[in-house]
């Protein structure tokens, strides 16, 4: 079981600085129970798209500091600048997500329609998940530099395939 | 209504509402930091709030004004029940007992 002080490096850095010394001294050092540790890291993802704590850890804000992936901390951010998203952004946001799902949807049925079986049930299986990938830039990654947009759709587009292709071939 | 509008206030905080009823409540037996808030919200309710729930909610009630902290004992911070904190908590336990009136008069009609 990974230790409290570890779980801690999960928070964002105000939310460390106002209630990391307190929040270690109420866990104590006795070995975390699976259902805490279950409980530190869903609240570790709150805290970092709660409007609530920011306000509540605003005075403690830092800089950020050079560790950890850039990705998931970009990933991690992308809650917290949402609040800028208009309502135009959300209704681009839906517009692609329709019309990447007809797309996905329409090019499996030619696929499979043309023998490609397989790529077609591939195709048919990502016309969710592609879509909501393929959205988020208007939403929820608004605001977020290109490149760490670029490696989080495409990864995610790039993972989503290749699940695709195995799923279908299991 | 205004029972009403203080209810909304707590359910506004979603999942964390229960939590910060719990912590509302150990609080108003006086200030407490979070170890000591832990242990008196499980011997009141029987449950005892995960330690990432209980500073998820701390950090709810702060931010809203219900709760403020008071300077750090060592390693542990005390808080307390703010004037707010203290109006909340009374309007939300006014409408939970109508609420078990009227519930305890049915069963007593059944």
């Amino acid at each position: 079981m990974p230790r409290a002080a570890t779980l801690l490096r999960l928070y964002p850095p105000a939310w460390r600085a106002r209630y990391g010394d307190e929040f270690l001294a109420t866990v104590g050092e006795a070995p975390l129970e699976s259902r805490q540790v279950f409980d530190i890291v869903m609240v570790a993802i709150d805290a970092w798209l709660s409007a609530d704590v920011r306000k509540a850890t605003r005075a403690y804000r830092v800089a950020p500091s050079g560790g950890g992936s850039a990705m998931l901390k970009s990933m991690l951010v992308c809650g917290r600048r949402s609040a800028g998203v208009t309502p135009r952004d959300g209704l681009v946001g839906a517009a692609v997500m329709i019309l990447a799902t007809l797309l996905f949807s329409v090019a499996g049925i030619a696929a499979r329609r043309a023998g490609w079986s397989a790529t077609g049930e591939m195709l048919k299986g990502l016309a969710f998940a592609g879509p909501f990938t393929l959205s988020m830039p208007f939403w929820l990654m608004k605001g977020q530099p290109w490149k760490a947009q670029a490696a989080i759709i495409g990864g995610t587009m790039l993972i989503l395939i290749a699940a695709g292709l195995v799923a279908t071939r299991v | 209504m205004a029972l009403r509008e203080h209810d909304d206030l707590l359910a506004s905080l979603g999942r964390f509402s229960e939590p910060a009823l719990h912590i509302l409540i150990s609080l108003a037996g006086g200030p407490k930091h979070g170890y000591a808030m832990t242990r008196d919200i499980e011997a009141v309710s029987g449950q005892k709030p995960g330690p990432g729930t209980l500073y998820g909610a701390i950090a709810r009630l702060e931010a809203r004004g219900w709760i403020e902290p008071l300077p750090a004992e060592d390693r542990r911070r005390p808080y307390r029940l703010t004037s707010a904190g203290e109006r909340v908590l009374r309007h939300r336990l006014e409408s939970l007992r109508a609420v078990a009136r009227i519930g305890r008069a049915r069963l007593a009609e059944g």
